[in-house]
């Protein structure tokens, strides 16, 4: 078996799948990540969001919910989450196996085998009838994504971001919501969600990741185990992310019964960019709204009293940035006016060394901090594939530390705003 | 000299250890050593909270807090002329917050550097109180925004809506930031008499998680200024009757409508390892009716009579207790009902059931010494109670359906019980 190195982890070729992995002491747990990507569309999203409940309401061999709740109780609380994630225009179907490791426990039981095989039932034995997953459960399922899609309102921060975001990607890939959207549930019949999930299994590219207390021999058996269980495969690449030329700005305002607005600016950076200017694009995120240090906190929230909170934070597989603010509706415009005078000031260099120090100390910190648990350590690792960047933690610190004035207000200088939401609260005494 | 002042305690089988201590101002604190991390945390708590209204100092007269003190209180630490808090930290890297709840205010950091300076700061920041008409006045605007954010959440609204039918008096019907009305209230006196009160060093505990020498973590805390003295006299209704009211229910515009229902503890525990036993002995009830693995559970789902929204929890304090269900449901006196079916009818379990969440448990006390956040904020809880390290594992074996059952029994009780209803 040929062995490489990527982003710090070893990494092999099992069955044709990647594995990165990390076998590291220090930890008490061991984890095991496997990832299936595919092109996120109106069609399949509904069909893939209501596969995770479905997967945990029963297998071949532990046939509902309880006897498998209870097997990952037999194996101390071994965990085996499925999840579905909207990555940029991507979908994934990811699960994640959490095993305390064997040695600390009595008898030393094979934790990672043990919890690696109901990890393979769990996605590649669910309890199917004629190919397809229950009536009984595909509708209970559907009832519930149905009703979560409803409670999406109650929720206004979240709420706001996805409106924003639909609205500002019309037309693009990315204006798909994860759960592909109410009318789309709605014509769900029982038999897609088990051709959904061939679907991931056979075109989806996957990646397994491993960290934690565990042998290099016994994680390699378990995931060739693991590989074997899946059908044969044909991997379809994923297409990159749709880019918009600058355009003119939009904006939309909502009203809606609340007590506290939500405004949101969904802003694009232009043009491909190489791994080095998206740390400085970080960067520049991080002293506008990343932090409490940061410019919207210190100006709109501190000084000028117009929100809560007030932040920034970067899409990096669409390339966008998101700013949000809580705040009472009359002080929107307000809000609006400090955001873009905020940017400008960046665009212009009008900022000083330290603020760029704050915001690389905690770039840094994150990074070398992910150094601490097995998660933050997959997570880093199938991050950086997903980008197809081989660059370990202590490598990217190093990329960061040679971010200067130029390349922030280079990075300033690509942002472009295109889209302004107000979900306008109409309670609160708010003008 | 700090060394001989550690007591060690060990767990052979996890190979960890947790050393404790006091500092010269009385102030308990706790060293969990953990070279094999990069990160340090370290956790300030402090036993004061949203339910601490009335409260004597030294013997003086019975003073009487609005709503919402601790949490602006909060709030305020992070200002000084001199001390420009998140710059300090930020310039290190260093993540740095807190939070409030009914019984305890929290502050932390955590970084990989300049773990001293961290330290240092976190200490000064507990220790004393920059407070200006302005500054109080300017940060009444921010908090009242808070409050008008959690106004929006319906499951918020819900469970204060809940408090308020469980107790007729106790102070945790209020919420914990307060109201937008309450925090009119508050000026820069009262701010200071609460300060005073509370941030002592017999009321507060640190905690520290990660690669340090224990020593210079005990030589810190004897550096800082901390005020010393007691907690003081806590002036608190007991409120053990039974609840206000039966049914509530709170108006707001919802896409899904919320049930609550609630059950309110009619005994205090002072005893705080007592209290521990207790609050197990709920969650492994409520886990074994209402968790993933619960046969019941499946069937009142498979049923229709509610969805995976459905979550319960307790909060267990010296002064109340109370267990909470909340889920989606447009059919609130369904799920009303099949709730008090499965919580207020005796256990139907075996020793095999108590024996799987015994082996889950154990896997999760395991899992905590794989984050230096969760040892910190563990160890600072228990360091502020007073009770020993490494106790979970006793007192979960210790544990037996009869105990799970008495405590069903005297929780679940329909005469202690209230709902609302949130839409």
């Amino acid at each position: 078996m040929t062995q490489s190195v990527f982003a710090g982890f070893r990494h092999v070729e099992v069955g044709g799948v990647p594995l990165l992995f990390a076998a590291d002491a220090r930890f008490k747990t061991a984890r095991l990540v496997v990832e299936f990507r595919r092109p996120l569309t109106a069609l399949d999203a509904a069909s893939r969001a209501v596969l995770p409940g479905l997967l945990l309401l029963g297998t071949e061999v532990h046939p509902d919910r309880p006897s498998l709740a209870r097997r990952m109780d037999e194996l101390h609380g071994a965990v085996v989450v499925p999840g579905t994630t909207k990555v940029g225009e991507t979908h994934v179907l990811r699960l994640v196996l959490d095993a305390v490791a064997g040695g600390f426990l009595p008898g030393a039981p094979d934790q990672l085998g043990d919890g690696s095989e109901l990890l393979a039932e769990i996605l590649t034995r669910p309890r199917l009838v004629a190919g397809a997953f229950p009536p009984d459960r595909f509708d209970r399922e559907r009832r519930q994504l149905q009703d979560a899609i409803r409670a999406e309102r109650d929720d206004p921060g979240r709420y706001a971001m996805s409106e924003a975001l639909r609205r500002a990607c019309a037309g693009e890939p990315m204006e798909v919501p994860e759960h592909g959207g109410a009318d789309a549930v709605a014509g769900l019949d029982a038999g897609m969600p088990a051709v959904a999930l061939q679907d991931f299994l056979v075109r989806g590219e996957a990646l397994l990741c491993a960290c934690g207390a565990f042998e290099e021999a016994e994680l390699l058996a378990a995931v060739e185990r693991f590989v074997h269980a899946l059908p044969e495969r044909a991997p379809v690449r994923c297409p990159e992310p749709v880019q918009i030329s600058r355009r003119a700005a939009r904006a939309e305002t909502d009203d809606l019964s609340l007590r506290q607005s939500k405004l949101v600016q969904v802003h694009r950076f232009e043009g491909d960019a190489q791994p080095d200017e998206w740390l400085a694009r970080n960067l520049m995120v991080g002293m506008l709204g990343g932090s409490p240090s940061s410019r919207l906190f210190r100006e709109v929230r501190e000084r000028l009293s117009l929100a809560y909170y007030a932040s920034a934070s970067v899409d990096r597989h669409k390339g966008l940035m998101h700013v949000q603010v809580g705040l009472e509706r009359k002080a929107a415009a307000a809000a609006r006016e400090q955001i873009a005078l905020q940017i400008d000031a960046l665009r212009a260099g009008r900022f000083d060394d330290a603020e760029l120090d704050i915001a690389r100390a905690r770039l840094v910190e994150g990074i070398l901090g992910v150094d601490d648990a097995a998660a933050s350590r997959c997570r880093f690792a199938m991050g950086q594939w997903a980008l197809g960047i081989d660059r370990d933690p202590r490598a990217a610190v190093e990329a960061c530390a040679r971010v200067g004035r130029t390349e922030i207000v280079a990075a300033a200088e690509s942002l472009w705003l295109d889209f302004d939401y107000l979900l306008a609260g109409t309670e609160g005494g708010e003008a | 000299m700090t060394k001989d002042r550690f007591v060690r305690h060990a767990d052979p089988i996890l190979g960890e250890e947790v050393l404790v201590a006091r500092a010269a101002s009385g102030m308990p604190v706790r060293v969990v050593p953990t070279a094999r991390f990069r990160d340090v945390c370290a956790v300030v708590s402090v036993g004061y909270g949203s339910t601490d209204l009335g409260f004597a100092v030294d013997g003086g007269s019975v003073h009487r807090s609005p709503e919402g003190v601790a949490h602006f209180l909060e709030h305020k630490l992070f200002e000084d002329q001199d001390l420009h808090v998140f710059e300090r930290f930020g310039k290190r890297g260093a993540r740095v917050n807190a939070m409030t709840g009914f019984g305890r205010t929290t502050y932390y950091f955590q970084a990989g550097t300049a773990f001293e300076a961290n330290l240092e700061d976190l200490l000064r920041l507990v220790s004393r109180a920059h407070l200006t008409p302005e500054n109080v006045d300017k940060e009444r605007g921010i908090i009242a925004q808070e409050l008008r954010m959690y106004e929006d959440s319906p499951v918020y609204r819900g469970f204060f809506g809940l408090l308020g039918a469980l107790y007729a008096e106790h102070p945790v019907r209020h919420p914990v930031g307060g109201t937008v009305e309450s925090i009119a209230d508050i000026d820069v006196e009262e701010l200071l008499a609460c300060f005073g009160a509370f941030y002592r060093s017999g009321n507060m505990a640190l905690a520290v998680a990660g690669p340090v020498e224990p020593d210079r973590v005990l030589e810190l805390a004897d550096a800082a200024a901390i005020p010393t003295g007691a907690a003081p006299e806590r002036f608190c209704p007991d409120d053990l009757g039974r609840p206000m009211e039966r049914r509530v229910s709170v108006s707001m515009e919802v896409a899904r409508p919320r049930f609550l229902l609630g059950y309110k503890d009619r005994q205090l525990v002072a005893d705080p390892e007592v209290r521990l036993r207790r609050d197990l002995a709920t969650r492994v009830c409520m886990d074994l009716i209402l968790g993933a693995g619960s046969d019941a559970r499946e069937e009142a789902q498979r049923s229709g009579a509610f969805d995976d929204s459905m979550t319960g929890s307790y909060l267990g304090e010296a002064r109340f207790g109370t267990a909470a269900l909340v889920c989606e449901t447009e059919d609130a006196p369904r799920v009303e009902a099949v709730l008090r079916e499965l919580l207020e009818r005796p256990l139907d379990v075996r020793e095999a059931d108590l024996e799987r969440i015994r082996r889950r448990q154990l896997g999760s006390l395991v899992r905590s010494f794989d984050s230096v956040q969760s040892l910190a904020f563990g160890q600072a809880e228990e360091a502020l109670l007073g009770i020993a390290p490494f106790g979970q594992l006793a007192r979960m074996q210790a544990l037996s359906i009869d105990d799970v059952e008495a405590r069903r029994a005297e929780l679940f009780d329909a005469e202690s019980s209230a709902t609302c209803q949130v839409g």
